[in-house]
């Protein structure tokens, strides 16, 4: 077997294993980035360096980077915390469902024959467009959810405006 | 200059050598012993400009001038005892130096430094750069993290903010060029690629920086945060955080670092030459000595700033990004894309 396509794949399984069994959550993500370069090379060894690059510098430099960001600003430096065995088994029969469920689409999945490798069909002018073009309502309304991931955080981590009858309230309580 | 403007392709070093296992070596050879010299003028020539501005005289006892002043250095950071501090976190912080490291040897490879010779030649050069320097802020927060120490992991935590934030008009300011790159220079060759972007400005006989003054402008800027550069060296300010993210760093470990960020600045001076000042473009003078002349003129003027701007406050170090730079390097684009299609 050609070289140049097993390594990627033995990439992307190493950073996933060391992604789910790190109990440390940055280890993980940093097994996550190794996996992550692992499927720019299985782009770049199936003839696509365009989707390769966007690969490393859209999840590696930015998804990666941002989950580390997240793991920052919360405080999990403590151990985290381990639930019970029923709520583990619970976890790990959802994952083993969808990973069957998954496994099972895929293999009977008829994808049809395979284009032969060109630079053409992946080229960035073809692949700019295809989004603009044949794939613009999807393309939209992606940028559509990500509004509204990002409203939707700034509403999680607004606080709550103190109401002025609590600040009444609050000095009382002290006092006594 | 008869050749048309979309089938200029330069020589690389594979097509010269013939053989691809051959010339990868060759190709690391070369970049890594420019890239040593490099490090050791830049470092002498920062402590030579920092002393004329501070009416000092820098290093004069080693070599004429103090020019092996760091050729000393370097060898006493090789021979220097490595610290290896307790309770690291120690994948991270081992893998830290060479992952700093590795990403921006592989960047240098493709810049066009003369019209007919660069050593790799890409379609996608300009994102390859942007996706190597985006893996190095992965490489400060593992030596943060790892370093199991407060200071270290508030340099990259500060490091990792500034360098994402940053980005966004660095590749805005750069994407604004590739627009005008494609509408000047034809549909067939690609605006990412660094040699393509060169040879159109000096087929068109006109540098980016008159065209696109606000986006050179732009990115110069993000290019200093970027490399963590005064006045933007919040990640590494010495008189709060002992030395940032590369603290607990000593001897080689430390060198690599330092190497990794001298080396940024050659990259960010390359990238901005062949982006806004036609890259090896220029009369009389050979290519190179053109391109590696407005390099090392703009490392100049990197060092100047950071002799003589005051560090900025993290808080106003990213309302500036967020407020100032971002918009503005947004509309930048949309005018470029607009005056694009209306001519």
């Amino acid at each position: 077997m050609n070289i140049a396509f097993t390594l990627p794949f033995a990439v992307i399984v190493i950073g996933a294993f060391l992604a789910v069994t790190r109990s440390n959550i940055l280890h993980a993500v940093f097994g996550l980035a190794i996996s992550l370069v692992g499927v720019a090379g299985a782009f770049l060894a199936l003839g696509s360096p365009f989707t390769a690059v966007m690969e490393v510098l859209i999840y590696v430099g930015g998804i990666a980077v941002t989950m580390i960001f997240a793991v920052m600003l919360s405080s999990v430096s403590s151990p985290a915390e381990r639930g019970g065995f029923l709520r583990k088994s619970l976890a790990a029969l959802v994952a083993g469902l969808f990973l069957a469920g998954g496994s099972l689409i895929i293999v009977n999945a008829d994808f049809g024959a395979g284009n032969h490798l060109s630079t053409d069909a992946w080229s960035i002018q073809a692949v700019g467009r295809d989004l603009l073009d044949r794939f613009n309502l999807a393309f939209e309304s992606l940028s559509l959810v990500l509004l509204l991931a990002i409203v939707g955080a700034i509403v999680i981590v607004r606080r709550e405006p103190v109401l002025p009858a609590d600040q009444d309230d609050a000095p009382e309580e002290e006092a006594a | 200059m008869s050749q048309s403007i979309t089938d200029y392709a330069p020589q690389t070093i594979t097509e010269l050598v013939g053989n691809p296992w051959l010339a990868m070596p060759m190709a690391a050879g070369i970049i890594m012993g420019a890239l040593t010299v490099n490090v050791l003028m830049l470092v002498w020539a920062e402590r030579k400009v920092s002393a004329w501005i501070q009416r000092r005289m820098g290093p004069t006892e080693v070599g004429p001038y103090g020019l092996l002043q760091t050729l000393a250095d370097m060898l006493k950071l090789i021979s220097k005892q490595l610290i290896t501090p307790a309770n690291i976190d120690k994948p991270l912080y081992h893998l830290a130096p060479l992952m700093a490291f590795a990403p921006v040897v592989g960047a240098v490879a493709l810049f066009p430094v003369s019209r007919d010779y660069v050593l790799l030649d890409n379609d996608l050069g300009l994102l390859f750069v942007f996706a190597l320097g985006g893996m190095a802020v992965i490489a400060i927060f593992m030596a943060g993290w790892g370093s199991n120490n407060k200071y270290a992991l508030l340099g990259a935590v500060r490091s990792v903010a500034q360098n994402i934030s940053y980005e966004i008009p660095l590749i805005l300011s750069a994407l604004s060029v590739v627009l005008v790159v494609n509408a000047m220079g034809g549909s067939t060759a690609s605006g990412l690629n660094l040699s393509h972007i060169a040879w159109v400005q000096s087929h068109e006989h006109v540098w980016f920086i008159l065209l696109q003054p606000l986006a050179a402008i732009i990115y110069f800027i993000s290019a200093l945060a970027e490399t963590n550069r005064a006045p933007f060296d919040i990640p590494e300010a010495e008189s709060e955080l002992v030395a940032g993210f590369h603290t607990e760093y000593s001897g080689m470990r430390f060198s690599l670092f330092f190497f990794s960020e001298y080396t940024n600045m050659l990259i960010v001076s390359m990238l901005a030459v062949v982006l806004f000042l036609g890259g090896w473009d220029g009369p009389l003078l050979p290519g190179p000595a053109w391109f590696f002349l407005k390099s090392y003129a703009l490392i100049f003027v990197m060092m100047w700033v950071r002799w003589t701007f005051p560090r900025l406050r993290f808080d106003q170090l990213m309302t500036f990004c967020w407020t100032v730079l971002i918009p503005l390097s947004i509309l930048n684009l949309l005018a470029t894309a607009l005056a694009i299609s209306v001519l």
